[in-house]
């Protein structure tokens, strides 16, 4: 029998041939090392094409579907409803990020601590259960998917951004008191400054937690449509492409917006990408 | 005595405050004693009874090392030092310059050189001396002048732009010793400053530390370390910390300092080849062999 360490060594396998048989395979040449990411898509569509199981429509359809979606004119359209989608994603995730810090800086003031914490266990409640608050504070439509939004990724920014701040070194904060920096000068730079970038890395996987919140919420308040409205109508006829062709959007979407924030700290905050490289 | 906070009324200057003209004290610590609240509810007595005061030599060079095994509380008089801590009871005083009276150590009175040389990280080697500086009241050109001059003394020149993070262990100690001398503080203290170094490196850093006391006499340094040989190369004073025995030998809870060596006296202070003289060799032995397993 022919494994692949008695190939790669001939005749009997050393000891511990097959770990290094496997990391051997594991450690690819250069040109599948720069195309990685390309070759797994290309593998990943060949699957899907030649799949024998029919659970999800061909690329082909989906495609097609694409192009017919992108001809429809008005609130039918995928420009109209990812517009207001992206827009509610933007706006949601702006507001999100500015409470969430503010509340997460407060952290550090003793006397808000409590407050911090509530809102840190109300991440375990599932956004739509606060349905019936929302309504009774906004009208529904634009408001009301902007607050719920903002409170669903509010819930895991704040937590993972005091997170951040709780695990900043003494010796930070010592450094600077001992420099000679005020309270408020010591605050700036070793939290506000000190934690910026590690901020961004959150608001980034929180944007990528907010996709699932926004379909949930767009399927709650379908006025406006959107993409989340347009999946729950397309899916309730059965138009499976369709479905799909809208999750294909939102996932490019969704890579877009995260290699925007890595731009975004390396322009920032050049000194992290010395960092990833030690 | 063992009061849990360090009420002011027990801070105020004591007579040694108004001594000698041409050796004013500059820096008295009095009476120190430092507890920890262990984790089964005990109190652990660090510091007891610790005392010591530095004074000025006019127009020297001065260091002065706090000498000490592992664990027997320097580190923790440190902090105390530099208005980091809290003491249990007594109190740190400094005098600003001649004819002032002494008064409490604050946070930033003393400069401090942690033991591994944090800087802020996101800030180069150039903002990392200035900013702290144009923070504290320096105008931003001054402070850019100065950071050059000394980063040029230092040989650091060509690393002004990189990130602290592209920076080898021993420029990080000079950039953290720099980032402390930006500022005209009278005293800073260096925790440890030799640890961790190979000897050629140790002699560097000796040899980096005496320059710089040399051309900045305004400043005094405060070595903390446990290595003997190398506190009695650069000091001119050196404090030896440690614990009395009781009748059966056991040591008492709470360091102090047992002995002071003046260097300056025993002619051993500002000699460029120190370790040759004889008298070196016995305060090393007198040091390793007696005082230290005693402490
Ligand atoms: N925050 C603390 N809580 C409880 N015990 C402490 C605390 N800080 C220090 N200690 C204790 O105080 C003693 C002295 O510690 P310290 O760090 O001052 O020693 P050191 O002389 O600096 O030692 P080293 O040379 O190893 O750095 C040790 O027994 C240590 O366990
Ligand atoms: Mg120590």
């Amino acid at each position: 029998m022919a494994t692949a360490a008695s190939k790669i060594f001939g005749g009997q396998p050393p000891k511990g041939a097959y770990l290094q048989a496997v990391r051997l395979i594991g450690n690819p040449g250069a040109f599948v090392r720069a195309n990685l990411i390309l070759i797994w898509l290309a593998l990943f569509v060949l699957v899907w094409i030649f799949n024998p199981i029919k659970a999800m429509p061909y690329p082909s359809e989906i495609w097609q579907t694409l192009g017919e979606m992108w001809r429809l004119q008005g609130s039918q359209g995928l420009v109209y409803n990812t517009y207001v989608t992206l827009k509610l994603n933007v706006v949601g995730l702006l507001y999100a990020t500015i409470i969430s810090l503010v509340i997460a800086y407060l952290s550090v003031v003793p006397l808000f601590q409590p407050f911090n914490k509530t809102v840190q266990w109300l991440r375990y409640i599932p956004i739509v259960g606060f349905n019936l608050v929302f309504l009774t504070l906004f009208t529904i439509g634009w408001p009301m998917k902007v607050a719920m939004l903002t409170v669903g990724m509010s819930f895991f920014l704040v937590t993972s951004m005091t997170g951040v701040i709780a695990s900043i070194p003494p010796l930070k904060f010592e450094l600077a008191r001992v420099l000679g920096y005020s309270d408020w000068q010591t605050f700036y730079r070793v939290i506000v400054r000190g934690t910026a970038p590690q901020m961004i890395d959150m608001i980034a996987q929180n944007a990528a937690i907010g996709w699932v919140m926004i379909t949930a919420i767009e399927t709650y308040n379908r006025t406006e449509g959107g993409i989340g409205s347009q999946i729950y109508a397309y899916s309730s006829i059965n138009n499976l492409p369709a479905v799909y062709a809208y999750l294909i959007v939102i996932g490019v979407i969704a890579i877009l917006e995260d290699w925007l924030f890595v731009l975004l700290k390396r322009a920032l905050f050049p000194y992290t990408t010395v960092a990833e490289r030690a | 005595m063992a009061e849990p906070e360090n009420d002011d009324t027990s801070c105020q200057p004591g007579p040694l405050a108004g001594a000698a003209e041409l050796h004013e004290p500059l820096l008295v610590v009095e009476k120190l004693d430092k507890g920890f609240r262990l984790n089964d509810g005990s109190t652990l007595l660090v510091l007891k009874d610790f005392s010591l005061t530095i004074r000025d030599i006019k127009d020297k060079p001065q260091i002065v090392s706090l000498l000490g095994p592992s664990g027997s509380g320097k580190t923790t008089a440190l902090r105390i030092i530099a208005g980091l801590d809290e003491p249990t009871a007594g109190c740190v005083l400094l005098t600003e310059g001649a004819g002032k009276p002494p008064r409490p150590v604050r946070v930033g009175d003393v400069g401090v050189v942690f033991q591994r040389y944090p800087l802020f990280e996101d800030l180069n080697v150039f903002n990392n001396l200035i900013e702290p500086a144009v923070r504290s009241g320096m105008s931003r050109q001054a402070a850019k002048d100065k950071a050059a001059q000394l980063l040029d003394e230092f040989d650091m020149l060509k690393q002004g732009l990189a990130w602290p993070m592209q920076l080898s262990g021993g420029q990080r100690q000079r950039v953290a010793i720099l980032q402390q001398l930006m500022q005209d503080r009278h005293f800073i203290i260096l925790d440890e400053p030799f640890s961790g170094l190979d000897p050629v490196n140790i002699m560097n850093v000796i040899e980096l530390l005496t320059r710089t006391a040399n051309m900045h006499t305004l400043n005094s340094f405060i070595i903390i370390t446990h290595d003997v040989t190398s506190a009695l190369i650069i000091s001119d004073h050196v404090f030896l910390l440690g614990r009395e025995r009781d009748a059966k030998g056991q040591p008492i809870p709470g360091a102090r300092v047992m002995k002071e060596y003046d260097l300056i006296a025993e002619g051993l202070a500002y000699h460029p080849e120190v370790e040759d003289l004889p008298r070196f060799s016995e305060i090393r032995k007198e040091i390793k062999l007696v005082e230290f397993p005693k402490l």
